[in-house]
């Protein structure tokens, strides 16, 4: 294209849609990135009664309450770096929405205790197909030193091929065991023996239709 | 004694007891260990647990090429099995789980009264654990020693109420019975540690068995101390009368090769007296087929081979061998025999049994019949342990009363006298009596005559002018002399 034919592309049409596209975009991505931030807060994430549950478990662990002060928000691992990748796993995440709406009822403390193994293991799952990228975005492999002379040398000589989630699950949420060892009978006696309930009812709940 | 009746007695042990002369040498394929996995274990654990991976390395299992996978792995499917690591564990690692390679030691442990040490103690749990003290002593007394019953929560975690735990009748997941690191330390599995006195220790200790202390005041105990270095207590193969004869350890007569009598795992095989109850009886052990045992009262008549009988949990098992309390007791005097005389041992054993039979009849039986009338005539309220009788009359049969016996089976003269019968005799008349007295009123000479009047042994307590000078010469008013 030469000097003049760009010239006369740039009419005063295309210039007002070059404008309206710019600032349209710039527009959309911070909208994204203000939308990311707030739907990873933890005021979010737990304005939903269902999350409650989650949230409890999370204000225990050293996460909510680190001696230096940090303190990593249900985005900070749940949710991934950059603003593609967390739009797509917020997207994805309208899931979990539609089933708040027309699944089981996870307000229930029940209900949701009993449903909790199988997020774990989505969790974990998610959390091991991104290499654990989350961890990493604060915790650097090679500056950990632990209490424990032992931990740093862990850190440094055990970890090759390992992903931080192979050995650092039940960190944060409720202890459930790997999917491997899983045993729902076991589980399912031990909830209705936290809530008081005759045998064989959690497995009604589990069937019932919501 | 002549060879024909060692040979008698060897005969009628060696198929009954065991399968092999010594300690069984394991037989399993050594290719069934090693496991591939176990080897990833040891970098890590030497800097996560460098104690216990130490202990390890140290063991025969290490040199043999037995891995922590080899005793810790577990199916996916087993209630206590979790993922480490990649791989599938179990923390407990159980007789089960040890008998895959120490066969014949799994087998005569099973069954055996260690084994069976938490249905030895439930039906006293309720008054102990729930009025006497508060559920906290379960986890750290009576289960550290009896064992727990583990249970294994639904998420996968090994409820904290009962493990850490290595009692000796610990229930485990898999539900075997048993805690073999209980006398055999994890994870170095020393030989000469389980063959020690301190092996028993943590348990043969306290009121109503301190055996330990009853061994080290003995003149057994005297030998082992002073001649420790002869002991030869590393040796592969330990067989009394052969591998030692410096002194005997309580794992030398309750469970050690001795001459031609083979070794067990099976603890109180060799008691022909059941010593911790309130009165003592001799006792048959019935071995059941498939290798369950029971015990029965000599009173008893021995059942009869292939003879249907119930089992401890209830369940009807076929009769496979009855050892009587006579062949029990042989099998305990062939180790006495190795270093002493026959009529030696025989005297000894009839000394002993002449103060369990002292104990029985002269105070277990009367103080048994006296708090059962006391029962039936409701001066007492079946509640234990809220009347101060009650705790004078358990102390009386658990505590010195079975320290007694305790010290005259091992030969530890002050734990019989000073710290047994002594005590059973100042508590019986300086407590228990006065005690039924102020309880009965009137009542109680009705008792007591029923109990102790047939009685000679209790004669003296109807001449109350007959002195000597054991507490002294006191001079006596002469109006207490006949007129």
């Amino acid at each position: 294209m030469n000097r003049s034919s760009f010239r006369g592309f740039i009419t005063r049409p295309v210039l007002i849609a070059l404008v309206i596209g710019i600032c349209g975009g710039a527009g959309s991505i911070l909208f994204l990135l203000e939308f990311d931030h707030y739907t990873s807060s933890n005021a979010f994430c737990t304005g939903c009664h269902s999350m409650s549950f989650a949230a409890e478990s999370y204000r225990r662990s050293v996460h909510y309450n680190s001696p230096s002060g940090v303190r990593a928000e249900c985005g900070d691992c749940h949710v991934s770096k950059g603003v593609f990748a967390a739009t797509w796993d917020h997207t994805m995440g309208i899931k979990d929405l539609l089933k708040q709406f027309f699944g089981p009822n996870y307000e229930d403390p029940v209900i949701n205790a009993l449903h909790l193994p199988e997020a774990a293991f989505a969790a974990r799952a998610w959390f091991r197909k991104q290499d654990s990228a989350t961890c990493k975005s604060c915790h650097e492999l090679s500056a950990i030193q632990g209490k424990r002379p032992d931990t740093q040398a862990i850190h440094r000589d055990e970890t090759k091929g390992k992903s931080c989630i192979d050995c650092h699950y039940n960190l944060v949420h409720r202890q459930v065991p790997d999917e491997k060892t899983f045993k729902r009978e076991a589980w399912n006696r031990m909830i209705e023996e936290e809530f008081k309930l005759a045998p064989g009812t959690a497995a009604k709940l589990l069937g019932e239709k919501h | 004694m002549s060879y024909l009746v060692r040979l008698f007695l060897v005969s009628v042990f060696i198929p009954l007891f065991s399968t092999d002369l010594t300690a069984a040498k394991v037989e399993v394929d050594p290719g069934t260990w090693g496991h591939p996995a176990g080897e990833k274990c040891v970098s890590c654990h030497q800097k996560a647990s460098a104690g216990l991976t130490a202990q390890w390395q140290q063991s025969a299992h290490a040199k043999a090429g037995v891995n922590c996978m080899d005793c810790h792995r577990a199916e996916a499917g087993e209630v206590d099995a979790r993922e480490h690591e990649g791989e599938v564990i179990a923390t407990i690692v159980s007789p089960r789980d040890c008998g895959r390679c120490h066969k014949v030691e799994q087998e005569q442990q099973q069954g055996s009264v260690h084994a069976e040490a938490v249905a030895l103690i439930e039906d006293r749990l309720p008054a102990f654990v729930q009025n006497l003290t508060g559920p906290a002593v379960l986890a750290t007394g009576c289960a550290q020693c009896h064992g727990s019953r583990v249970q294994v929560r639904g998420d996968g975690t090994l409820d904290v109420a009962t493990w850490p735990n290595s009692g000796i009748g610990r229930v485990n997941p898999d539900g075997s019975k048993g805690s073999c690191s209980s006398c055999h330390g994890r994870h170095r599995f020393s030989r000469a540690q389980a063959r020690e006195p301190e092996a028993c220790v943590r348990c043969h200790s306290g009121p109503d068995s301190p055996d330990k202390d009853i061994f080290e005041a003995s003149k057994h105990g005297m030998a082992f101390a002073a001649q420790r270095a002869e002991m030869n207590l590393e040796s592969a193969q330990w067989v009394a009368g052969k591998d030692y004869t410096a002194a005997p350890t309580c794992a030398t007569c309750h469970m050690g090769a001795a001459g031609k009598l083979p070794s067990t795992h099976d603890v109180g095989m060799r008691n022909a007296w059941k010593l911790n109850s309130p009165v003592s009886e001799k006792e048959h052990l019935v071995v059941f087929q498939g290798g369950d045992k029971r015990e029965l009262p000599e009173s008893v008549p021995p059942p009869r081979r292939d003879s249907e009988l119930a089992k401890t949990d209830g369940s009807m098992g076929r009769v496979s061998q009855v050892a009587t309390p006579e062949r029990r007791r042989q099998a305990m005097t062939l180790v006495c025999l190795e270093c002493h005389g026959k009529g030696f041992a025989t005297a000894f054993m009839s000394q002993f049994d002449s103060l369990v039979e002292l104990f029985n009849d002269k105070f277990a039986k009367p103080a048994r019949g006296i708090m059962a009338e006391l029962y039936s005539r409701k001066l007492l309220t079946p509640t234990p342990f809220d009347e101060p009788i009650e705790f004078t009359y358990w102390e009386l049969w658990h505590d010195e009363g079975a320290r007694a016996r305790h010290g005259a089976a091992m030969a530890s003269p002050n734990h019989t006298w000073w710290e047994g019968m002594y005590l059973v005799g100042s508590k019986f008349y300086g407590q228990f009596l006065p005690q039924v007295r102020a309880l009965a009123g009137t009542a109680a000479e009705e008792i007591l005559s029923a109990q102790l009047g047939k009685d000679d042994q209790h004669a003296w307590l109807r001449e109350p002018n007959r002195p000597y000078p054991i507490l002294g010469t006191f001079p006596f008013p002469a109006a207490e002399k006949s007129p």
